[in-house]
Formats: structure tokens, C-alpha cells, sequence
């Protein structure tokens, strides 16, 4: 499938997002550009993340500060202290405490793909609706440990420099999300469902860090009625689409009946 | 009587001496273009028509009543026992639950086919005036005709009649006129094209097998075989469109009087629910028939409520807000209390409502599914399409009948001009004119049809408003009213 307009502005949106079905370019090329395939291959071991291992190592020393510190540069020196650095140390992580931001978006965001398998086993989640309510949800608990710092992150996240970054981590997460819930579609709609989803995943993120109710009751609430609104919307969507259909065909039979050779 | 008043119309149409000749061959001659083929076989027909409904039935009637087609060996085959249903036996206060309204270009069709003098006149109520109004806002629009408006018809807007008075009358009519070969209760068991035998080709004549054994060869086989058509699907015809995810709701309720108007003046009322239009359609006496379309869930519901609970919530659709009424579909029973109370605190003008229903038919309680078909072409090379075969439409505005009529009326009058000029009638090029006279026409109605039934199925929201303005305009304007009524009573333009 060529990618129209749509694709460009996807792109612009999301430097790295995975387009649905890319040609295959060279791998210096491709890794130099996005350091991502730009499609989720069964062929292929998934890239390396964006961090190094001494990255790694001190970032995952320093979630477990989170909590306490909130996503700061405190946090980031006690993980280094933690990992055996020096506290200096954080000074190689060049974006600072967005960082530490990014890490835990990758880190669950990874973790959700480890944990679909295991997850989207219950039967009951038979449709493809119902396992992006489940993953979108599963997504969402992994914000629970740190959502009374949430609101900070967001901050940091929407600073014009690290915008681009906190959008492509979006972008990456909703396709990542139908992927696993089984979504083949390569139609148009592949652009509007990661469109509808992050939205909707953006929006009961912030609801979330204003839910005081018991293991976020409401949140869950919230996330079903958005998700209801996308799907009754796409269901207008595709009734429009019949009736285009419907009439475009009875017009070319309403001329055919008159003779018309079409 | 019909074959010495065809033979003295011929002439009509044809030269004395090809008169002469056609009158002294074989007395099987159906049409002058078949000299050729001369049938030895007893199965060929001209014209077999599958289907014995009011589309059915009245094409036969139409093709007989005609002189010109009068000749022509026509076969009927339809499922059910049809003795039953032309010897309609209902006493004069129960009424079948499967009502039309007849417009007055139907009615007149069917009085110059000589079957609306069979059908049974008491059981026949005509309406003046039409009541129709939104459910959400009390918009409404009224359609009185004015006197003087189009005395040929009495003002009157369109006639209610059971489905079965229709068909019985029309099939009186047939036994009257006589040579119409019956296959009732019989079944098709397949469609087929025929073969190549020494004395003729039927190729590309299609065949139908019936259970019993018999087959029939039909010159014309026309489809009045409703919504699933096996003809459609045998002549690989395309149908298209969507389900509503609605339920026809009908039922024949008694009510407290004869009207408002009394015995002599009666009104139509449609009230547009977010759930679907319901209407209150008046029949002769206190009886009036309903049809209510609403979602599935509520029409089992409905279905499912004891009689006073039942009439409780049709007096409620009639009377309540949308709100109410939604709740009073929610309990398990006790609607009636319910309604006692709600309408104390409900404003209306009982003038302007239908008379409130006291009782329900017993077993007249029924739904049917609603959808939006068309097919993609009413005709093929021996093929053609009439009624709920060709198209199923929304109730709203009681024009299903009417346009299967209309299919008739343009159907036959196509098959005389074939056979007036000697054409063989079955060939596409013969049925072409039906097809450029009704398939626009019925297009154009559906839409609207479905439109309306888009614009109101909506609760809430900008258009609300807007919908209401329009039909208040519609209705303060003279000329714009006149054009509505004129277009349902059947007596508007046409495309």
C-alpha cells in the first residue's frame, strides 16, 4: 500500500511510528533514520531500545526512587549510586530526568507485549475490541506505582523539546496495542483505530491521575465509555460508507434503467 | 365472456385479416409472435408468477381483465392453500393484523381490474385526515384535505384494508375472469433453464419445478415471491441495503370510540419516537390497526405483556415523552398504574391524539423484521421482478402495497405493448420500459422513506430543533403541505 498524505502527516506526528506495511530498506539506512523497523516482522528479533546498557542499568536502579522522588535528577543519582556509579553519573543520560520519562514508556510498553500472551488467553475476550480494552487497560495499571507523580511527567513529556519523543512513544504504544490484540487491517482505518486509541489512552491517563477511587474504579469506567464513543463513532463511520455504497450503486442502476450503457 | 370481448378488441391492435388468422389456428395461440414455436406440451406458459400476494394476484387479474393480454396462458403458483384465503370469513369485528393503505391511484387501478367491487366494502375504512408529529418536541403537521382539492377521489387520502380482503378480492376476480392455472399449496422446489428437445429450443426459457412433480416452461416468469426471492436469486439479480435493527410491531387494537370525527371522518396518527415511528391507522368501527417499529428488545417485550399492560404502553407511545416511555418499557408489568399516574403529569391535547385504546385482538400481536433492499435491476432475459422481490421499504409512510402496484400497473402495461406488436414478450428488450419506468421512481421513494426514518430515530442534539422548524414550516405552507399529501396519496409527480 502506497502511504498518501495520510501517511505523511502520521509520519510527522510520529517520526518513528510503524506505517503498516513499509518496503523494505536498506538496514544501515533504516537504523540510522528511525533505529526501528518500521513494521512489526515474525522474522526478525525486535530492534534495541534507545538506551545503552550502563543507561539501563542506572535507569532501572533509579525507578525504584520513583515513588519517593518523583521522576527528578534525585531519583536518577540515588539509581546510579545504586547501580555502583558515581551520583555524577546521571550526566551521561543527556536528556535528564525526561530520561527516566521515557525509560518507564518503554519499559512497560515492553512489558505489555511480554504479558499479552498470558493475558489475551482468558476466552472471554473474544473480540479483537475486547483485547484492546484489556491491553489498554493492563497499559494503564502499569502507571499505578507512579501516578501521584504522573502529573510532573506530564509536564516534562509536554516541554516543546520532548514533545516529538512523548508523541512517538504514544504512537508507538496504540500500535503496539492493536498488534497484539490481533489487528490485521490494512486498510484506511489503520491510520483512525491509532488515532481513535491513543486519544482515548492519552485521555484516561489523565483521568487516572486524579482517581481516587478504589483500584481506580472510575478510571476503568471512564476507559470503557471513551472506548464505547470510538466504536459507535467508527459504526456511523461504516453506515456512511454503506450508504455511499448503496447509492453510488442504485445511481449507476437508476441510469441503466434508463438506458444509460454503463 | 373476457375471450369474445378480447377477440372484439383485437382488432384494435392487429389488421382484421391477421384477426381472422389468429382466430382460426390452434386454440393454444397465445401471442402472434409464437407461430413458430406452437406449444405441444400442456406446461408452457406466457406468463408464471410465482407468488400469490397482491402483487401476484393482481398482475394475473391486470393481464386477464386486459383484452389484449387475455389470451395469453398464464399459471399462478403459490405456497399456501389460497381457497382459505378467498373465502375471507372474519366476523365484522376482527380484523387480520396485516393492514395496507391503499391509495387512491391503486384504488383506481384495482377498480379498472374489476377487484375492488369484490373486495368486502365494510371492511374498507378510508381516511381524511392525517395527524403526524414529533415525539420529542411536539412538532407537529396536519393534513386535512381541503373540499375542493381533488373531488374525484371524496378527500379521501388513502383507503386501510387488510391485506387478506385485498387478496381475496383479487382472486374472486380471478375466478370470475377464470383460465388462470392455480398451483397453490404447492412449493417450487427449483428454477432451471430448459433444454433443447427435437420440436423446440427452451434454452433460455426458465423452468419451474414444483414438489408435486409438474414443471412449468414460462415465456415470462415473474417473481411476486417477497423479500427472499428464489427468482432473484435465480436470475442471479443482486439485492441490496441494510436492516433498520427494527421491528414492525402491528396489532388490531379497539378503541373507546369511533374518533374524533365520528364514524364518517377519520384520521391517521404517526407520532415519531427516537425508537421509530408508531402509527395508529383507522379501520372500520372502533377498530384501528397498529404499527409500531422499535427495537427488537421492545417488540419482544411488547410481545411477551399481558393485554392491559400492552394497551397501556400503545397509549403511552401515543401520549408520553420518550423518557417516560423508555422507563415504562423497563418493568416487568404494572405498565397500566404506571400510565394512570404519568398522565396526570403529562400536558396533551386529547383532540389531537388518537382515542385511547381499550382493547387488543387476541393473537394479533406480531413483528417482522424492517430492511432497506433493492435489487440491482427488476428485469432479465425472461425474468421479472415485482413487489417486495424488486424492493422492501420501510413502513413509515404505508408505501410498500402501493408501490408493488405501481410495478404492476407498469408491468403489464409493457407485456400489452409486446403483445399488441407481436413481440416476444419474455425477451429483456420487451420488459425494458417497466424497468426505466419504476426503478427511479421506487428509488426516489425509498430514500425519502429512509431518510425520515434517519432524521427521527435521533434523541437528542442540534438537529432536533432544526427537524422541528422544518416540519412546522411544512406545515404553515400551504402549497409545500399540498405537494406531501399529494405525493401519499399516490397522485404526485412522477420520475
Amino acid at each position: 500500500m502506497s502511504s498518501p498524505s495520510l501517511s505523511r502527516t502520521a509520519a510527522r506526528l510520529a517520526r518513528s511510528a510503524r506505517r503498516p506495511i513499509a518496503r523494505h530498506s536498506t538496514p544501515t539506512s533504516s537504523s540510522r533514520i528511525c533505529q526501528k523497523s518500521c513494521y512489526h516482522s515474525y522474522d526478525h528479533p525486535p530492534p534495541p531500545g534507545p538506551f545503552g546498557t550502563v543507561d539501563r542499568s542506572i535507569l532501572a536502579a533509579a525507578y525504584k526512587h520513583i515513588p519517593e522522588h518523583g521522576f527528578s535528577l534525585r531519583a536518577i543519582g540515588l539509581g546510579a549510586r545504586d547501580a555502583g556509579y558515581p551520583d555524577i553519573s546521571s550526566s551521561i543520560l543527556p536528556d535528564g530526568q525526561f530520561s527516566l520519562i521515557h525509560y518507564h514508556l518503554v519499559m512497560q510498553r515492553e512489558r505489555l507485549a511480554e504479558k499479552s500472551q498470558e493475558l489475551l488467553k482468558d476466552a472471554s475476550l473474544a473480540s479483537v475490541n475486547d483485547k484492546v480494552a484489556a491491553l489498554t487497560w493492563e497499559r494503564l495499571m502499569g502507571n499505578r506505582e507512579t501516578i501521584h507523580r504522573w502529573q510532573e511527567a506530564l509536564a516534562i513529556m509536554a516541554q516543546p523539546s520532548h514533545l516529538p519523543t512523548s508523541l512517538a512513544e504514544l504512537a508507538t504504544l496504540s500500535d503496539d496495542i492493536w498488534f497484539l490484540a490481533g489487528d490485521k487491517a490494512v486498510d484506511p482505518s489503520w491510520y483512525t483505530k491509532r488515532a481513535a486509541l491513543s486519544m482515548v489512552y492519552s485521555s484516561s491517563e489523565l483521568f487516572m491521575t486524579n482517581d481516587t477511587s478504589p483500584s481506580f474504579l472510575e478510571t476503568r469506567k471512564f476507559l470503557d465509555r471513551r472506548l464505547e464513543e470510538v466504536q459507535s463513532v467508527g459504526g456511523t463511520i461504516a453506515s456512511m460508507g454503506q450508504w455511499a455504497g448503496f447509492t453510488l450503486n442504485a445511481g449507476i442502476n437508476v441510469l441503466r434503467s434508463k438506458g444509460v450503457p454503463v | 365472456m373476457a375471450s369474445s370481448r378480447a377477440l372484439m378488441a383485437s382488432p384494435r391492435f392487429v389488421c382484421r385479416s391477421c384477426s381472422r388468422q389468429a382466430r382460426n389456428s390452434n386454440p393454444y395461440r397465445r401471442s402472434y409472435a409464437t407461430a413458430s414455436s406452437q406449444p405441444s406440451s400442456q406446461d408452457i406458459y406466457d406468463v408464471v408468477c410465482i407468488g400469490g400476494g397482491p402483487a401476484g394476484l393482481s398482475l394475473l387479474t391486470a393481464l386477464r381483465a386486459n383484452p389484449t393480454t387475455s389470451r395469453l396462458r398464464v399459471a399462478l403458483v403459490e405456497a399456501q392453500d389460497l381457497s382459505k384465503t378467498a373465502s375471507l370469513s372474519l366476523p365484522p369485528t376482527q380484523f387480520s393484523n396485516r393492514c395496507s393503505s391503499v391509495t387512491p391511484t391503486t384504488a383506481q387501478y384495482l377498480n379498472t381490474i374489476g377487484a375492488w367491487r369484490h373486495m368486502q366494502r365494510n371492511r374498507i375504512q378510508e381516511f381524511h385526515e392525517m395527524q403526524v408529529w414529533d415525539g420529542v418536541t411536539d412538532a407537529r403537521i396536519e393534513f386535512d384535505l381541503q373540499p375542493g382539492f381533488s373531488a374525484s377521489t371524496g378527500n379521501v387520502i388513502a383507503y386501510m384494508t387488510e391485506n387478506l380482503n385485498m387478496t381475496s378480492g383479487l382472486l374472486k376476480r380471478i375466478n370470475e375472469l377464470g383460465g388462470v392455472d392455480v398451483f397453490d399449496a404447492s412449493r417450487v422446489e427449483k428454477i432451471t433453464l430448459g433444454e433443447e428437445s427435437e420440436e423446440m429450443d427452451l434454452r433460455e426459457w426458465p423452468i419451474v419445478h414444483l414438489q408435486s412433480g409438474k414443471s412449468l416452461a414460462a415465456r415470462l416468469l415473474v417473481g411476486a415471491d417477497g423479500a427472499n426471492s428464489p427468482v432473484r436469486s435465480f436470475a442471479r439479480i443482486e439485492s441490496r441495503g441494510w436492516d433498520y435493527n427494527r421491528h414492525g410491531l402491528v396489532a388490531t387494537l379497539e378503541l373507546e370510540g369511533d374518533g374524533w370525527g365520528g364514524e364518517y371522518h377519520k384520521t391517521a396518527y404517526q407520532r415519531f419516537l427516537p425508537t421509530g415511528p408508531v402509527a395508529m391507522l383507522p379501520l372500520p368501527g372502533k377498530y384501528a390497526t397498529l404499527v409500531w417499529s422499535t427495537t427488537p428488545e421492545n417488540a419482544v417485550l411488547l410481545k411477551k405483556l399481558p393485554a392491559k399492560d400492552f394497551i397501556a404502553l400503545v397509549n403511552a407511545a401515543f401520549r408520553l415523552s420518550p423518557v417516560d416511555l423508555a422507563y415504562m418499557h423497563t418493568q416487568a408489568t404494572g405498565q397500566e398504574e404506571e400510565l394512570a399516574w404519568r398522565t396526570q403529569h403529562t400536558p396533551f391535547d386529547s383532540r389531537s391524539i388518537p382515542q385511547l385504546a381499550v382493547g387488543v385482538q387476541e393473537g394479533s400481536i406480531a413483528s417482522f423484521p424492517l430492511k432497506l433492499r433493492h435489487a440491482d435491476t427488476y428485469i432479465g432475459e425472461r425474468i421479472a421482478l415485482v413487489g417486495d422481490a424488486a424492493h422492501t421499504v420501510h413502513p413509515l409512510a404505508g408505501q410498500g402495497l402501493n408501490q408493488g402496484q405501481g410495478d404492476i400497473q407498469s408491468l403489464v402495461k409493457a407485456i400489452e405493448y409486446a403483445v399488441a406488436h407481436g413481440q416476444d414478450l419474455g425477451t429483456q428488450m420487451s420488459l425494458e420500459s417497466y424497468n426505466s419506468e419504476r426503478y427511479a421512481a421506487n428509488h426516489v421513494l425509498m430514500g425519502v422513506c429512509d431518510k425520515i426514518h434517519k432524521l427521527y430515530s435521533v434523541g437528542s442534539g442540534p438537529l432536533i430543533p432544526l427537524r422541528s422548524l422544518g416540519l412546522k414550516a411544512a406545515n404553515a405552507l400551504g402549497p409545500l403541505k399540498n405537494f406531501f399529501m399529494e405525493q401519499a396519496s399516490g397522485r404526485g409527480l412522477k420520475v
